[in-house]
């Protein structure tokens, strides 16, 4: 079930400006802040109510880094794909992984749970094969313990696993 | 009055006038791509840069939009203004190598070929002039397509990359792209204007079913009063096809009192096109 | 926090209030200061915060107001979370969760020393109590940082009782908006955001211009990788941010002021508004700012996620809700700025300096530093030197002292090898050149520049075309995309550099990227363009061996570049443990067992897994 959002009052968050066209983008960053990302009705909206071209708004949602187009899951993976973690298995762990919770590359889960993007070298090799949770670095995966953790993380819980932290360096063959 | 030196030639001109328009009143040709008399200057192509006497040194600027304010010295065809020109259109040519546009401009400018290769990618040559984006937003008033991204990718689209709602098919964007990579399309009932995937209504001639315009480009005509779309039509001197591109040349007007006048070129030095095959 | 709600309608008024909150301070209260400023806080230092602030709540000490204060950055991030005792200014760092209350009953209750948190220097062993003796801090003068870490940034009671507003108030009460001009021309303050331009000369330029209304805009867009002096000085002490601009509104006649922040300090917002906020409670902004007629106001902007946007004209061009898309500046944005209007915009250190230009006077200011490069400078120090965080010395302080006296030398016992300042704009200066003064000239001169005031150190295992490329990825990605030669012709450099850093160098690359950088420099837009080759062009200049090695031996001296240099196994040092062999993934190491190991050259795939995991440094790279 995608997380509940409040649906932003567009008028309200023009108003707070005073309607004015320049805060353009404080409006969205609200906007932003209360979906999580913009959705295209509420920008449509936007664009009727401040009477701005909504070709205009798209070029600066696309522009500035911090606006996202599409929901982000509630997690965030990401599979290491260097080539020492593939050849330690981490093709078969994305395969599993993407099967069992309706993982989509690139993307997010329908259930919204989940943003998932394999990844180039992230320079733990040592540790191979690493996927990384939420920001937090964990290695020496098998296809179960990755399951196992993103079946805990789902529920809410702590991933258990072998955290890497410090520097990183890379293969190359990468 | 300040005089524009260029190359040695001295030109009168007034405050507030451009360096490229100085040249071009006195037979000095400078390339351009992404500058157009009924648009504002956008300075974003670089094609244009010449370098002025600082006084004690010569910086490089555009000439599309360097304002004149006061006495000005200008040298066009130095070592450094041609080397630069020549490295941004070879830059160009490493984006969109198949343009033959591009390689006539830059035949044009003493460029045969590029050192570089190709390391971005362009949506069918487009070379990001803007002139589509700012034809629709400054003369149509419809801005239904915007420059988006950032960087290498930074691309022409409308909103989402969806169909417009805004668009309406005029077919202005294509008739002032210098590459081609808008086109204009005809089917049974619609106009299309390809890459944006936008379909608006078409007008057929009552008579013989040969496609007019879009209506809504046809009321836009209508509302801005001038002959109607359906008078210039029925000039029966022109095609089809001019027809078209007389409309766009239309929408596209300059102020009433032209600046000054365009030399009567054909070619890519920033000039319109026609709207291409249907 | 204000202890009063009334309208100051005076300078008069100003000066009562500040009397007051003065006579209400305890000098020789007990106090406790933590810092919390990011890198103190990315070490846990706001639980320590909440510890001192419980031992406080239960003190039954009746007789003393002990307090326990949140601060900005103290700067030296690599000790924190850091912790001030007063009475006495004893300075203790690395404290964790588990020391409060030891330091509450020894330090703040007991008034004794504990020993073993205070600094203690590891070259000489010398430990020190206060911040006075602490080499770090010794050298530095702190003007600008002078109130960080000293007042709790979201009192404004705390900034008027060190000073506050002092300034503005003899700018209104004894100077002409001309005279104001004249003292921070006459102060040589150069713009501190990057381009060093004549602040004096930019103020007036505003003034003459003409239009109406005028906007004062203060750059907090600080994007540069590994600086974060305009954070600091935004968390630890908004209102001297404030306080300078609205003295420059007064000085050319402005109404509206806008502080542009960057999306990813969302600290500084927070601590900016709560400034403000107090400001226009006590009428230091909104109408007739104490009775002199002048009104003036500012707002927030928050950045959208954009480094070019740190870049004037595409600052104004998000101000005004378009993409940060540069314009040419042929006619200054003093003259034609947001809304094609008059507008002053100055980095947020320049307006920072203002304060103490007006109060203390030009000739104060013009005291320190070089000929031509007057102040003082916040640097930030980071990168592989002992001591990292922020320092703020006289202009013309040499790289050698920073570096070696403040910084305490190169990390882990390495060499230095070159530093690098000026951000994705500057280039890296080396060893050569380390008894150089810093100011703006030099480091040009160097084929550097001084940019914000990033400073990164680096030493003989870092790869200069590596971070030639690495600081051209960045640009890459950060490029608007309007102009041909900055959106291709990065992607050009990159593509050059990608291939000498993974052994596919061509013997003309440098010769191409010469050629680019002279395109670049002269064809694009905007500074971002303009400049992006300079760290390519420095480190070719004073580093060409490498490149050399790079493209013609494809071997990366610095052992960095994967693929480039070889792991071969120590035969002395290799005890034949056999971990490497198992941890190897391609299984290309033999040997018996309490033997050396060899590893199979020709199937290596450069991962450095061995290399990770030996317990006996017995791999080597060569």
């Amino acid at each position: 079930m995608m997380a509940e959002i409040e649906t932003p009052n567009v008028a309200r968050i023009v108003d707070r400006y005073g309607g004015d066209p320049d805060m353009l983008i404080p409006m969205m960053q609200d906007i932003q802040a209360q979906c999580g990302y913009l959705p295209q009705a509420e920008l449509k909206e936007l664009s009727r109510t401040l009477q701005v071209p909504l070709a205009r708004i798209y070029s600066v949602a696309t522009f500035y880094a911090s606006f996202r187009l599409a929901p982000k899951g509630e997690h965030t993976i990401q599979l290491c794909m260097g080539t020492v973690c593939f050849l330690k298995g981490a093709g078969q762990i994305s395969d599993t992984l993407q099967k069992e919770f309706s993982l989509v590359a690139g993307g997010t889960s329908p259930d919204g749970k989940f943003t998932f993007s394999p990844v180039n070298c992230v320079g733990a090799c040592a540790l191979a094969p690493v996927m990384v949770v939420d920001g937090q670095y964990y290695g020496n995966l098998s296809v179960d313990k990755a399951v196992d953790m993103l079946r805990l993380v789902a529920a809410g819980e702590a991933p258990l696993g072998d955290q890497v932290e410090g520097e990183a360096k890379g293969c190359s063959r990468n | 009055m300040p005089t524009v030196t260029i190359d040695g030639k001295a030109c009168p001109a007034q405050v507030g006038e451009t360096i490229l328009e100085v040249a071009r009143r006195n037979g000095i040709w400078i390339p351009t791509l992404c500058h157009h008399a009924a648009l504002e200057p956008y300075a974003a192509c670089r094609l244009c840069v010449v370098e002025i006497d600082r006084g004690g040194w010569w910086q490089v600027v555009t000439s599309c939009n360097y304002p004149v304010r006061g006495d000005l010295t200008v040298r066009v065809q130095s070592e450094r203004a041609i080397r630069d020109r020549q490295g941004v259109i070879q830059l160009m040519l490493a984006r969109s190598p198949d343009s033959p546009e591009l390689r006539e401009l830059a035949a044009r400018m003493g460029v045969f070929g590029t050192p570089y290769p190709k390391v971005t990618e362009s949506q069918r040559n487009c070379i990001l002039c803007g002139l589509c984006v700012r034809v629709c937003e400054e003369r149509i008033g419809a801005s239904a397509i915007s420059l988006v991204g950032r960087g290498v990718e930074r691309a022409v689209a409308a909103p989402f990359r969806l169909a417009s709602e805004d668009c309406i098919g005029c077919g202005a964007c294509a008739a002032i792209c210098p590459v081609g990579t808008i086109v204009v399309r005809f089917h049974p009932t619609e106009v299309e204007i390809s890459p944006f995937k936008t379909r608006v209504k078409l007008r057929r001639c009552a008579r013989c079913g040969e496609p007019l315009a879009s209506e809504l480009a046809a009321r836009a005509m209508a509302q801005r009063g001038g002959p109607t779309v359906v008078e210039l039509l029925q000039d029966e001197v022109h095609c089809s096809r001019c027809k078209r591109k007389e409309l766009a040349q239309e929408l596209t007007a300059t102020l009433p009192t032209p600046r000054y006048h365009e030399p009567a070129a054909s070619g890519t030095d920033g000039q319109q096109r026609s709207v291409r095959r249907d | 926090m204000s202890t009063t709600t009334v309208r100051l309608e005076s300078t008069r008024d100003l000066e009562a209030l500040r009397e007051e909150l003065r006579k209400q301070r305890d000098p020789n209260a007990k106090q406790v200061r933590i810092c919390l400023g990011t890198g103190c806080t990315a070490k846990g230092a706001i639980r320590v915060f909440e510890r001192f602030q419980e031992a406080a709540r239960q003190s039954d000490d009746a007789t003393s107001v002990i307090g326990a204060k949140c601060t900005g950055c103290h700067g030296f991030c690599e000790r924190g979370p850091i912790v001030v005792v007063d009475p006495g200014n004893l300075f203790y760092s690395n404290v964790k969760e588990e020391d409060v209350p030891e330091i509450w009953r020894e330090s703040v209750i007991g008034g004794r020393l504990l020993e073993r948190l205070l600094y203690q220097d590891e070259a000489n062993g010398r430990v020190a109590k206060t911040p006075e003796e602490i080499p770090f801090y010794r050298a530095q003068q702190r003007v600008v940082l002078a109130m960080n870490g000293v007042i709790d940034p979201r009192s404004i009671d705390d900034y008027l009782v060190h000073g506050g507003y002092a300034a503005l108030a003899k700018a209104l009460d004894t100077m002409t908006p001309d005279q104001v001009i004249d003292e921070v021309t006459r102060s040589g303050l150069r713009g501190r955001g990057g381009g060093g331009f004549p602040t004096g000369k930019k103020w007036r330029s505003a003034r003459d211009a003409h239009g109406e209304p005028r906007y004062v805009i203060a750059n907090g867009d600080e994007g540069d990788p590994g600086a974060f002096m305009d954070r600091s000085l935004m968390e630890g002490c908004p209102h001297a941010v404030i306080e300078g601009m609205i003295i420059g509104a007064y000085a050319i006649g402005s109404t509206q002021g806008y502080i542009y922040v960057r999306n990813e300090y969302p600290l500084a917002v927070e601590h900016l508004t709560i400034a403000i906020n107090q400001a226009r409670e006590l009428g230091l902004l909104g109408q007739n700012i104490l009775g002199s007629g002048l009104d003036f106001d500012i707002r927030i902007n928050r950045g959208g996620g954009a480094f070019v946007c740190g870049e004037s004209t595409a600052l104004m061009a998000s101000l005004e809700g378009r993409p940060g898309e540069p314009r040419a500046k042929y006619i200054h944005t003093v003259e034609s700025g947001l809304h094609g209007k008059p507008s002053l915009l100055n980095n947020v250190e320049t307006w920072a300096n203002i304060p103490a230009i007006i109060l203390r006077g030009a000739d104060w200011f013009a005291s320190m530093g070089t000929a031509k490069s007057k102040g003082t400078k916040v640097f930030s120090l980071v990168g592989k030197v002992r001591h990292t965080g922020l320092v703020e010395v006289p202009m013309g302080m040499t790289l050698r002292q920073i570096i070696y006296d403040i910084g305490g030398g190169i990390r882990d016992g390495k060499r230095f090898k070159a530093v690098q300042t000026g951000g994705p704009s500057g280039g890296c200066i080396p060893a050569e050149y380390l008894d150089e003064p810093v100011d703006f000239d030099r480091l040009t001169e160097l084929g550097s520049m001084m940019g914000s005031g990033g400073m990164i150190v680096m030493d003989e295992e870092t790869c200069m075309p590596s971070v030639a490329r690495y600081f051209i990825q960045f640009l890459k990605e950060e490029s608007c995309g309007k102009c041909t030669p900055c959106r291709e012709g990065i992607a050009q450099m990159l593509d050059i550099l990608n291939r000498i850093t993974r052994g596919k160098g061509r013997p003309d690359d440098l010769q191409s990227l010469r050629t680019l950088a002279e395109l670049l420099e002269d064809t694009a837009l905007c500074a971002l363009g303009k400049t992006a080759a300079y760290p390519v062009l420095s480190t070719i200049r004073y580093f060409q061996e490498e490149y050399d090695a790079h493209i013609h031996e494809r071997h990366c001296p610095a052992k960095v570049c994967a693929g480039m240099f070889r792991y071969v196994i120590n035969e002395e040092t290799c005890r034949g443990c056999g971990l490497c062999a198992k941890k190897c993934p391609i299984h290309g190491i033999t040997g018996e067992r309490k033997r050396p190991h060899v590893i199979d050259q020709v199937r290596c795939t450069h991962c450095g897994t061995c290399f990770e995991v030996c317990p006996f440094a017995g791999v080597m790279k060569v």
